[in-house]
């Protein structure tokens, strides 16, 4: 049997879309009925036709409109009601004052602290994620083993992406990178570029670089091409066309073509870089041979997977492919090598390899805990005051309930009052991100945001947040308040019950224990700094200026010449200086057991000053010394550190062994003392000392007397200029530079100190407040013991009391928890301050002097008050 | 304020109504304007006369039975008011005057 013919069913969907429930149902019957005659007369087709004929005919105002109930049911959203919720929530506002300035102002620092550290952890979160192919991006690094264990590097060699590609079609491609200093020059505008970025062609292949100007294929491709970022160009040739324009580059002064202008790269790219040089230049031009030598590590090599490309099955073809290339290199230098693949969103927070930018995933979590904290402090605020004033809005309750009312309907209305407030918070936060945004991307150190306006989406999830947390705080007021019986509060007998009190104080004892606990962290955390800051570090460092001069001949003049300028003590010549990078070389030391020792160590090339000039203690043998000309290829000078590497008991029994490192063999003649020439957050590391070479790029420390500073630069400057009239003089202080390797962790002091301060602050408005209804509430008991004979003291000692013990209950519950996470946090440290328990006693004296405060705000004015008034108010 | 001026389509839905007297309602006024006028007509045209008729107050309708034809949904039937037959006269009257009123051919 056939299925009876049917209509169109999306006519008949539509149909009940659009109509009215009460005519929805005559009017399909009526097509139906039409449709089957139809169907009969006309054949199906007609009928069809004539059926989505007559629904879309159906389309018309009357059938739109619901029609009015008889007996309106109260709808769930009554306007008039909602107005009255919202009139009343207003009045009770204005009404009181404080406690709603109290609310408000907690709420959207809340919010406002919150919403910053949101922004910041979105910032960090999202590093490199605006390529779109940056789940197919790797970063190559290698670990080199040697006997004197695991180096890591983030670098490789040239050859690597090249023979990558050549030799896996997993990959799509590479790209080189590598961060150098050049000097560039246009007409009379020099400028020293410290971000000139050398880049394969593939670069914008690889990562989304936007070009606007030029070819992405090409741009890069020639030598001497150079690709500007739009702020470059700006800087280079104003307004003028920077397309096809020369820039001379290098000390030499080559001739460069702009081949393209590039969209600065965002702030959170690891790819930073203002002017952008083609890697041919370096391969054809500067150094070429470095495509072919397997062991100059010094490019940062980025692969570009195909997709669907496992990367641990190709990392695990990585060892062939090591011996097929680098097999003889690797058995010569008797070292091992493995190659990882860190993927591009995960080295900036996670990596531990050298690199120009990182983050911390463990300041994240700080940070977001902290965020969490604030708004939670915000929130408990919020619920304490709205459930201490609930005795006042007893009355209210009751005459409602009176006149028929149902709880539920009451807990609307004081939902409806807290998601006023909230919403105000929400104005108010907004205000104050806007304003203190300038000031948080500078503490951070980083443009986390231009400005509110930028972020629409942001500021739309704070608006949903605090509708949420009107909603979550506003519950329980809302719940305890809709539960008072009328009879009951309108006799007058309500009190507040056991349990509400014990909520509010608990509350409250949790916000000072997070508070506490802030303020602990934000002192281990200064005075690791000020330890760090004061820590006796085996060398001079102070009225040292750095500069950077040309090699050879021309540096050496230029030190003669400074020398002899009026306040220059001293000049040194060096490959690296203490806080900054320093080569290491693969070396062999005979060591305690008359084996020659291999290891990687680190290197300073010297000249004969430094050693005298930067303070650094012999404790045995000699330092380098004019008097000996072998010194220059055949005398090595190490640190303690060295010596215990090579297990030697004592400096002395060092000196005259032998050594062999880049090119140079000879015998050690001197042991100096260990000097902290990394950050203290590690160990003196082993270090050897060489003769400078005079083909060496180098700093030449100049240490001034100290005496008008200012003039001793100038004539540095002059000097400067006639040995190098072409380019810009700079300079930095040696203790500023050092000191610059810590401005993170004094970032995260700022952030930290500012975090907890607001912390604080919240909850002392909590505090205040809770502590003025407590008082409004014991009036009657004030009068009555003043009238027997209580002293002012006495009043403030007994109402301060209770509030007291909630801060020391939350200094009990902060301080082990505080000891624990900064304990992990100092364990980041090499050199760390131990965690001295005056800092416990600071922060719990310091919180309940602050508690004691807020509250004998309230407490001495209600002590003072004549018992005459508040007894007579009955 | 609503007249009670009838339009074109209204007269022809009222007419209807009364013709059809006890089973008026939307389907079958359709059918019977068709038939007697020979040419299609929208239901939502019809329902729409229908409703200004009703708030003129020229029709009223209750709710009535069902059929399987229709998928068991009610039926909607109008019936002439008094006003509506009063309306339907008036306009029968005034037709009847002027078609008298024309000149006979001689």
């Amino acid at each position: 049997m056939n299925t009876p013919i049917q209509p169109p069913r999306w006519a008949t969907r539509l149909l009940h879309w659009f109509c009215a429930s009460h005519l929805v149902n005559d009017l399909e019957g009526d097509l139906l009925e039409l449709f089957a005659q139809r169907v009969r007369t006309h054949g199906p087709r007609e009928a069809r036709r004539r059926y989505v004929r007559d629904v879309i005919s159906l389309i018309r105002p009357f059938t739109l409109k619901e029609k009015p109930e008889k007996y309106p049911q109260p709808a769930f959203i009554q306007s008039a009601m909602i107005r009255n919720f919202f009139k009343i929530a207003f009045r009770n506002l204005v009404k009181h004052k404080l406690f709603s300035f109290i609310n408000v102002l907690g709420l959207s620092a809340g919010m406002t602290a919150c919403f910053l550290i949101a922004l910041y952890v979105h910032f960090e979160l999202t590093y490199d994620a605006f390529n779109k192919k940056a789940d197919r991006i790797y970063r190559l690094s290698s670990d080199i083993q040697s006997s004197a264990g695991t180096l890591q590097y983030s670098i490789t060699s040239w050859p690597f992406g090249p023979a990558l590609q050549n030799d896996f079609p997993e990959i799509e491609a590479f790209t080189r990178v590598s961060k150098e200093n050049y000097l560039f020059r246009k007409g009379d505008v020099k400028f020293n570029e410290e971000n000139t970025v050398l880049a394969d062609s593939s670069i914008f292949q690889v990562f989304d670089l936007k070009l606007l100007q030029g070819n992405p294929k090409t741009a890069l491709k020639a030598p001497f091409s150079v690709v500007l970022t739009e702020s470059a160009a700006k800087k280079y040739f104003g307004a003028h066309p920077a397309m096809g324009q020369t820039l001379l580059v290098g000390d030499n002064g080559d001739a460069a073509q702009v081949t393209g202008i590039m969209q600065d790269p965002p702030v959170n790219s690891q790819l930073r870089g203002d002017v952008f040089l083609s890697m041919t230049t370096h391969t054809r031009h500067y150094n070429t041979a470095v495509n072919d030598e397997w062991g100059n590590f010094g490019t940062t090599t980025y692969l570009l997977l195909q997709p669907g490309t496992d990367p641990a099955a190709l990392s695990r073809k990585f060892p062939a492919f090591l011996h097929n290339h680098m097999g003889r290199l690797l058995q010569q230098e008797n070292i091992s090598m493995t190659l990882l693949l860190e993927p591009l969103r995960d080295i900036y927070l996670y990596s531990k390899r050298e690199a120009e930018q990182s983050g911390s995933i463990e300041n994240i979590y700080i940070f977001t805990i902290v965020a969490i904290f604030i708004l939670l402090i915000a929130c408990i605020n919020f619920i304490n005051l709205t459930t201490a004033r609930s005795l006042e809005r007893a009355r209210e309750v009751g005459v409602r309930k009176a006149v028929g009312a149902g709880r539920w309907l009451l807990a609307r209305q004081f939902i409806a009052e807290s998601l006023l407030m909230s919403f105000l918070g929400f104005l108010l936060s907004v205000i104050l991100s806007a304003a203190l945004l300038p000031l948080f991307n500078e503490l951070s150190g980083k443009t986390i945001s231009r400005g509110l306006g930028q972020e629409p989406l942001s500021v739309g999830i704070l608006f949903l947040a605090s509708i949420f947390i009107g909603l979550a705080s506003g519950i329980y007021p809302a719940l305890v308040l809709s539960s008072f019986e009328p009879v009951k509060v309108l006799k007058g007998k309500l009190a507040m019950t056991g349990n509400g009190a014990m909520l509010r104080k608990g509350l409250v004892t949790i916000q000072f224990a997070i508070s506490i606990a802030l303020i602990i962290g934000t002192m281990i955390v200064y005075s690791q700094l000020d330890f760090m800051r004061s820590h006796a570090l085996g060398f001079a460092k102070d009225q040292t200026v750095v500069i950077k001069p040309g090699t050879g001949n021309s540096r050496n003049a230029l030190k003669t010449m400074l020398q002899n300028v009026n306040g220059v003590k001293s000049v040194a010549g060096s490959s690296a200086v203490p806080g900054g990078p320093n080569s290491q070389a693969h070396s062999k030391l005979e060591n305690a057991r008359g084996e020659m020792q291999i290891a990687t160590l680190d290197v300073y090339r010297v000249d004969f000053d430094f050693i005298p000039q930067y303070g650094l203690k012999v404790v045995a043998g000699r330092p380098f010394s004019s008097e000996f000309t072998s010194d220059s290829t055949k005398a090595l000078v190490v640190n303690e550190a060295t010596v215990k590497l090579l297990g030697y008991h004592s400096p002395r029994e060092a000196i005259g062994k032998k050594f062999s490192q880049w090119d140079r063999e000879g015998t050690i003649v001197g042991v100096v003392k260990d000097f902290n020439f990394k950050s203290l957050k590690e160990n003196v590391k082993p270090l050897t000392f060489r003769m400078l070479d005079p083909w060496n790029s180098d700093l030449l420390s100049v240490k001034l007397d100290g005496h008008n500073v200012k003039a001793t630069l100038e004539a540095i400057e002059t000097q400067w200029k006639t040995q190098y009239p072409d380019r810009p003089f700079s300079y930095y202080f040696l203790d500023e530079f050092y000191d610059r390797q810590y401005r993170a962790d004094e970032r995260f002091e700022a952030l930290f100190l500012n975090f907890a301060a607001l912390a604080i602050f919240i909850s002392c408005m909590g505090l205040l407040g809770l502590a003025s209804y407590a008082t409004v509430q014991r009036t009657k008991e004030i009068g009555v013991r003043k009238v027997l004979g209580a002293s002012v003291a006495s009043i403030v000692g007994l109402l301060s009391k209770d509030f007291l013990q909630l801060v020391g209950l939350a200094f009990v519950i902060a301080a082990p928890l505080a000891w624990f996470v900064m304990h992990r946090w100092l364990e980041s440290f090499a050199y760390k301050t131990p965690i001295h328990l005056w800092i416990f006693l600071a922060a719990a004296l310091l919180s309940a002097l602050v508690a004691l405060a807020t509250i004998s705000f309230q407490s001495i004015r209600a002590a003072l008050v004549n018992p005459v008034k508040s007894l007579r108010s009955e | 304020m609503k007249g009670t001026y009838l339009g074109e389509f209204e007269e022809v839905v009222l007419l209807a109504t009364a013709i059809l007297a006890s089973d008026a309602y939307g389907a079958s006024i359709t059918n019977e304007i068709e038939q007697q006028m020979g040419r299609s007509v929208n239901l939502g045209a019809v329902h729409a006369a229908l409703h200004r008729l009703e708030e003129k107050g020229l029709l009223s309708s209750r709710l009535g039975g069902a059929t399987a034809e229709r998928g068991g949904r009610s039926k909607r039937f109008f019936t002439v008011t008094m006003a509506g037959t009063k309306a339907l006269d008036n306009i029968r009257e005034i037709r009847n005057r002027m078609w008298s009123a024309i000149p006979k051919p001689a």
